[in-house]
């Protein structure tokens, strides 16, 4: 069970790296876009959702950012389940670049924003932000792209230091590559975004942060930095470098700091909670944050429990050794366990991460693009999906974009017009004749020649297993045949392209503009099958460089038309993720919009009123 | 006596170096510690790849690699298991494996001796009972309870176990008497010395448990058949021939001798245990060793496999040492020269 | 104490370790007959026999007359509880629990043989050569057994097996478990190796010119035949349980192949939601590693020429 957790592992790791990635663009302006769906946090109090208190994850599916929200008591405690521990105190670098890192430091640092759980409402911090950030330029002509946040004048660290411009700064710094020289030492996971800043600079006291990028630089997602989806899910301290005698202008000095932030458990908060106690192997304890300037945190104790053992959570919730959590991996039979427990809630929802065919275009046989339309045709994913989570969810959703999930404004479905993933065996038949293939006997076969066999791979993952050897039999149907090889190591199958036919996860998020080139172009260490097309090239490059989320989503659902035509990647099925959490507690919900999950609102649980 | 101790400590020291050898070379040529990176997404650059190389010693030649681990000469103070370095671990450079497996330690530990304690007195003791009263309806019950647990698996025991101490706190008010996961409560903070024992206490019930049939089982076989050995034995015989009260002569002679082959156990017994303890520790999810191993294979974390490797041998050869010493005391025919 | 040595032990000191070695060559017949009439007159090794010879049917055989195999089969309705058509349910997957079964028990037992092979043939050269040739030989290799037999055995497997990866096999398995295995075995066989060697049919061979390799081959291991036969049958069950607490780890046999291992881990979280899943495949692990017990156990005694010939 552990050693197969691995590819929920590399999947959780890319999802913080892609997240971080797509945050931060490089190009393109928008002005409308993010304005259109943002909305302050304070909506979200639960003071004011008194009077409409929805108890239970019931009205999640109409209302995901409110489900379970109600009064508060003040005070409490609860235990949440953490599936696997951190590797390190820092997000940035490469070690601490999981989900689980910024789980456990959630709280700590003041963010900036971060989308709701509809996916679509990007709410500021406005217990952080004085206002809403404001693009000043847009980097035409000579102007660069200069945009604007303001911070509070009440928001500052817990020992009583303000935050300021110069915890940008340093936050910045720290993200960016050694050719900056900003930083010497600094190993950040991803710098894309950062890379392209010129300058941050302070004023009215470091409380008006203007950030200027360099010179023909754009970030579409300008927005979002040091959101809760960052690199480090937030703003990180400037003066704790200077108390521990670390001067941040100087870049070695800078790198020293970056590793004692690595190493150092974060006895700081800039946030509503602070780590009171903690290891990175059993725990973590985090309380309110004594001088926190926001809405009182209810609760007196939160723990974070590392329970690596998925079967562990319903013998340890009904022993009430936790009271909730939100796991990164999806566990049917845990799931059903969960629902017969009385008092204990559950939510189950489409996650962010989403399953898909990959083929290897550089195959000989498979460089035909004619057999891989055939073989998406014949592979009906309702058929994987209702045979994968039809009994522990019977809402789940194919995906059917490979850039936007079905809640997103800018989806298009592409694949059901084009009949792949159908599972209609006839028209798979016809293209295949059509295209001069020919069967002998139960073989298919190009020239007397056999086509195939293909060697199909994929996670050791019981959706992978599934779905793999369901495609062996689709793929049977048309007289191709597949060899099974399970890989223990993904990413080194992928990045070998040690693969016919792949079967493997993205996670996405509402972040979108560098993922249709990190995912197709020719160029790109992350297109592992090799799929090259002049066109979708163009395309993909163009996307950052557009002045608005709109135009850029135009380009990448046109890019994505491109890609469906050639067969190069069938979308699958949404992974579904669940939440459950005692009924005592209101205001813990799902956000599979975040690689936080549930607890993206932290510090808005609580033990829920009694009337 | 001393020089007999001695003697068996002298011997253990190639042992234990021939096991250092051993264990390197089945966790090193075994694993890519390096792979990890090198699939990161988005790509890590090579020069990271080749620091983190030259940082796990990985551009050293094998040989070279083995005269580290040991010696740490040479190396950037991180490595050699005779300086008490254990290695750098490829978690991160501030990963001190040494020092997790030193916190770790206490909590295996914590586990191994409750239940090995358990299972040597459990064990001699229904072996004995059963050897005494061969062919009795007691004899039939310990013997089929000794080969069914002898036939389980100790994972799934203790997920039984698990189910049943969390039935019995739910038809009982009041704290709960059995956890399911963890070494001690998360949050200790404001207990006294008093409060924190019981809650190690507590929690230390289901895997003790869980870890004492399997060993207890094969014990109480072991004891059964060497008693039965002794007892039929001319020796035992003559004594009761002479007339010697039967208490007498199983409490003086027989029992005495019969616990003589079953020191020769303990290799097995403790080497069994720490397995044990690796299937056990995960069920009820306690960070000690045994998840600490699996952790370290799941990240082909190298140095932290060999020490794990290396620190159950020094414990199996540990134990061993005070078996042959036990044996020592029991068996009149060896001397001490 | 884990599966690994938990068979080992049960062995009784000295009782089978040195077999009466004159009496076995001057009456082999006769004592083969006395062994068989001991071990039939061992009323629970019998039954047990009998009904592990029902495993072995049910997993190598069943396969050719049943239906389904273990894999996901498309006509197969997913996630039933037990029916005549599915006598073990379904997964939610669709695959015929019961063909899971016989697959899983087929391939656990596959490793568990292979093991026993593997194990008993290193072993048993290796104590023969160690005791015949005695001294340094003996010195050296006895010190390279104690070195293995020092990492614990599921610990040792674990951290190879985690290094062996894409598509873990039942041989992968076998191989791994069966190449650390043999060290008790190895003892065994040293110490009675030790004591037969001084014999004066050894001594006779030896006069009449016999090779070492000859003597090792010929006299000295037929004689220790007793002592490999029960050690070996122990080992099927140490390595039916090594297997599953391997797949219980995530480092045993993988997907879409199954081993009883497997299928436990895999249906680890289901006792009370699908217990069809939970519980055969448990309850086939016990049934081998208990028959396996208990033949051994009457192998012993039928092989231990002080045994008397009483019913137990």
């Amino acid at each position: 069970m552990r050693l197969r957790n691995r590819f929920i592992r590399t999947t959780a790791l890319a999802s913080a790296a892609a997240l971080v990635l797509t945050a931060c663009g490089d190009n393109g302006a928008d002005e409308e876009g993010p304005d259109a769906t943002v909305e302050d946090t304070e909506t979200d109090d639960p003071a004011e959702d008194e009077e409409a208190a929805q108890p239970g994850f019931d009205t999640c599916e109409d209302d995901p950012n409110n489900c379970n929200a109600g009064p508060v008591e003040q005070g409490g405690e609860i235990a949440f389940i953490v599936d696997q521990s951190p590797d390190s105190w820092f997000s940035y670098s490469l070690e601490g670049g999981s989900v689980y890192t910024l789980q456990a430091l959630h709280g700590i640092y003041p963010w900036t924003g971060q989308y709701e759980p509809d996916q679509e409402t990007y709410a500021y911090n406005m217990d952080f932000l004085a206002a809403e950030p404001e693009l000043l330029s847009e980097g035409d002509g000579d102007e660069p792209f200069t945009y604007q946040f303001e911070i509070r004048d009440e928001a500052e660290w817990d020992d009583g230091t303000p935050i300021t411009a110069r915890d940008f700064e340093v936050s910045w710094k720290m993200a960016t590559s050694e050719e900056q020289g900003h930083c010497v030492g600094c190993s950040p996971r991803a710098t894309q975004g950062y890379d392209e800043i010129e300058s941050i600079e302070g004023d009215d006291d470091g409380k008006t942060v203007t950030v200027t990028l360099q010179e023909g630089e754009s970030d579409p997602e300008w927005f979002a930095l040091f959101s809760a989806h960052s690199i480090g899910g937030g703003v990180m301290p400037a003066h704790i470098a200077e108390e521990q005698g670390f001067d941040i202008d100087d870049p070695e000095q800078l790198g020293e700091y970056f590793q004692y932030l690595n190493e150092t458990m974060p006895e700081f908060s800039g946030g509503p909670l602070m780590i009171a106690e903690g290891d990175l192997d059993n725990q973590i304890i985090k309380e309110p944050n004594p001088n926190w300037y926001g809405e009182e945190v209810p609760l007196d104790t939160i723990i974070l429990r590392y329970i690596t053992d998925e079967d562990a959570f319903v013998p340890a919730l009904s022993n009430n050794e936790v009271q909730g959590g939100s796991p990164a991996a999806f566990n049917s039979d845990v799931l059903q366990g969960l629902e017969q427990l009385p008092n204990v809630d559950v939510n189950i929802q489409p996650g962010p991460s989403w399953s898909h065919l990959d083929v290897n275009t550089e195959n000989e046989q498979l460089a035909d693009v004619e057999l891989r339309r055939a073989i998406f045709t014949a592979i009906d994913v309702d058929d994987i999906g209702q045979r994968t989570y039809g009994e522990s969810f019977p809402d789940w959703t194919r995906r059917l974009n490979h850039i936007f999930g079905e809640d997103s404004e800018f989806f298009e479905d592409f694949i059901t017009p084009s009949d792949q993933g159908s599972g209609d065996v006839d028209q798979a038949m016809q293209i295949l004749e059509d295209a001069g293939y020919e069967m002998d006997g139960d073989t298919l076969t190009l020239d007397g020649e056999q086509v195939g066999p293909f060697r199909l791979r994929g996670g050791d993952t019981e959706a992978v297993n599934i779905a793999t050897q369901l495609i062996q039999s689709y793929l049977g149907d048309i007289g191709v045949e597949v060899n099974l090889e399970v890989t223990d190591d993904l990413g080194e199958t992928l990045s070998t392209q040690d693969f016919d036919l792949m079967v493997f996860g993205w996670s996405g998020s509402p972040f979108f503009v560098s993922s249709p080139a990190q995912f197709w172009q020719s160029e790109s260490g992350s297109n592992f099958g090799g799929y090259a097309n002049d066109e979708v090239d163009e395309l993909v490059g163009q996307i950052p460089q557009q002045a608005s989320l709109d135009e850029a989503a135009d380009l990448a659902n046109e890019a994505t038309e491109l890609v469906v035509d050639d067969a190069y990647v069938l979308p699958l099925l949404e992974t579904p993720v669940y939440l459950f959490v005692t009924e005592s507690y209101a205001n813990v919900r799902d956000n599979a919009a975040t690689s936080l999950r549930g607890h993206y609102n932290i510090q808005e649980w609580g033990l829920a009123a009694q009337e | 006596m001393l020089v007999y101790i001695v003697r068996r400590i002298l011997i253990a020291i190639p042992v234990l170096f021939a096991a250092s050898l051993f264990v390197f070379l089945m966790a090193d040529t075994t694993g890519d510690p390096l792979l990890e990176l090198q699939l990161a997404q988005p790509p890590v650059s090579e020069e990271v790849i080749a620091a983190e190389a030259e940082r796990l010693y990985l551009d050293r030649s094998v040989p070279e690699r083995y005269w580290l681990w040991v010696t740490g000469i040479g190396g950037n103070g991180d490595i050699g298991l005779l300086q008490g370095e254990w290695g750098p671990s490829v978690r991160s450079a501030s990963y001190d494996i040494g020092a997790e497996i030193g916190s770790r330690l206490w909590v295996t530990l914590r586990l191994v001796t409750a239940s090995l304690f358990l299972s040597i007195g459990f064990g001699i003791l229904t072996g004995v009972i059963s050897a005494l009263r061969q062919y009795s309806k007691l004899d039939y019950g310990l013997t089929f309870i000794g080969f069914t647990l002898l036939a389980m698996p100790s994972f799934w025991v203790a997920a039984l176990l698990r189910e049943a101490g969390v039935w019995i706190n739910q038809q009982r008010d009041g704290p709960n008497i059995f956890w399911t996961i963890s070494a001690s409560s998360p949050d200790t903070r404001n207990f006294s010395n008093w409060e924190l024992f019981t809650d190690a206490a507590g929690h230390l019930i289901l895997p003790t448990l869980a870890l004492f049939l399997a060993g207890y089982a094969a014990l109480s076989r072991y004891q059964r058949a060497s008693m039965l050995e002794v007892m039929n034995s001319d020796y035992v015989r003559l004594a009761k021939a002479k007339g010697l009260r039967h208490g007498t002569v199983v409490r003086r002679h027989a029992l005495r001798t019969a616990l003589i082959p079953v020191t020769t156990l303990s290799l097995l017994l403790i080497a069994g245990t720490i397995d044990g303890a690796v299937l056990v520790e995960t069920v009820f999810q306690w960070q000690g060793l045994g998840t600490f191993l699996v952790e370290s294979i799941q990240r082909r974390d190298s140095y932290a496999v060999m020490g794990f490797l290396m620190l159950s041998g020094i414990l199996v050869i540990i134990a061993n040492l005070i078996a042959d010493i036990l044996y020592g005391v029991l068996d009149p025919r060896i001397r001490y020269e | 104490m884990s599966e690994i040595d938990a068979t080992r032990p049960a062995e009784p000191p000295g009782a089978s370790g040195q077999p009466d070695a004159e009496a076995i060559t001057t009456e082999e017949r006769g004592q083969f007959k006395t062994v068989v009439v001991r071990f039939l007159r061992h009323r629970l090794a019998m039954i047990s026999l009998f009904v592990f010879l029902l495993i072995l049917a049910f997993a190598f055989l069943g396969p050719l007359v049943w239906p389904y195999d273990h894999t996901i089969q498309r006509d197969v309705p997913a996630s039933i509880s037990p029916t005549w058509e599915h006598p073990f349910g379904t997964t939610s997957a669709g695959n015929d629990v019961f063909a899971q079964v016989m697959r899983g028990t087929q391939q656990s037992l596959k490793v568990a043989f292979t093991v026993a092979a593997i194990a008993t043939t290193i072993g048993a050269i290796y104590g023969a050569v160690a005791g015949y040739f005695g001294g340094r030989v003996d010195d050296i290799l006895m010190r390279i057994v104690d070195v293995i037999l020092v990492i614990p055995l599921l610990v040792l497997v674990a951290a190879i097996a985690g290094a062996t990866r894409g598509g873990t096999s039942w041989y992968t398995i076998a191989l791994i478990i069966g190449f650390f295995g043999w060290t008790s075995l190895s003892r065994l066989v040293r110490s009675v190796v030790l004591s037969l060697r001084e014999q004066e049919f050894v001594e006779a061979a030896r006069a009449m010119g016999a090779s070492d390799i000859r003597i090792i081959f010929a006299h000295l291991l037929p004689n220790t035949a007793g002592v490999i036969i029960v050690a070996a049958t122990l080992l099927i069950a140490t390595t039916i349980l090594a297997e599953a607490g391997l797949s219980f780890l995530g480092l045993g046999i993988q997907a879409p192949d199954t081993s009883l291992g497997l299928l436990i881990e895999n249906a680890r979280s289901a006792p009370f939601t699908r217990p069809w899943l939970f519980y055969p495949p448990g309850f086939f692990i016990i049934a081998i590693a208990l028959t396996v017990n208990f033949i051994g156990d009457g192998l012993r005694d039928a092989l231990d020429p002080r045994q008397t010939l009483v019913r137990r």
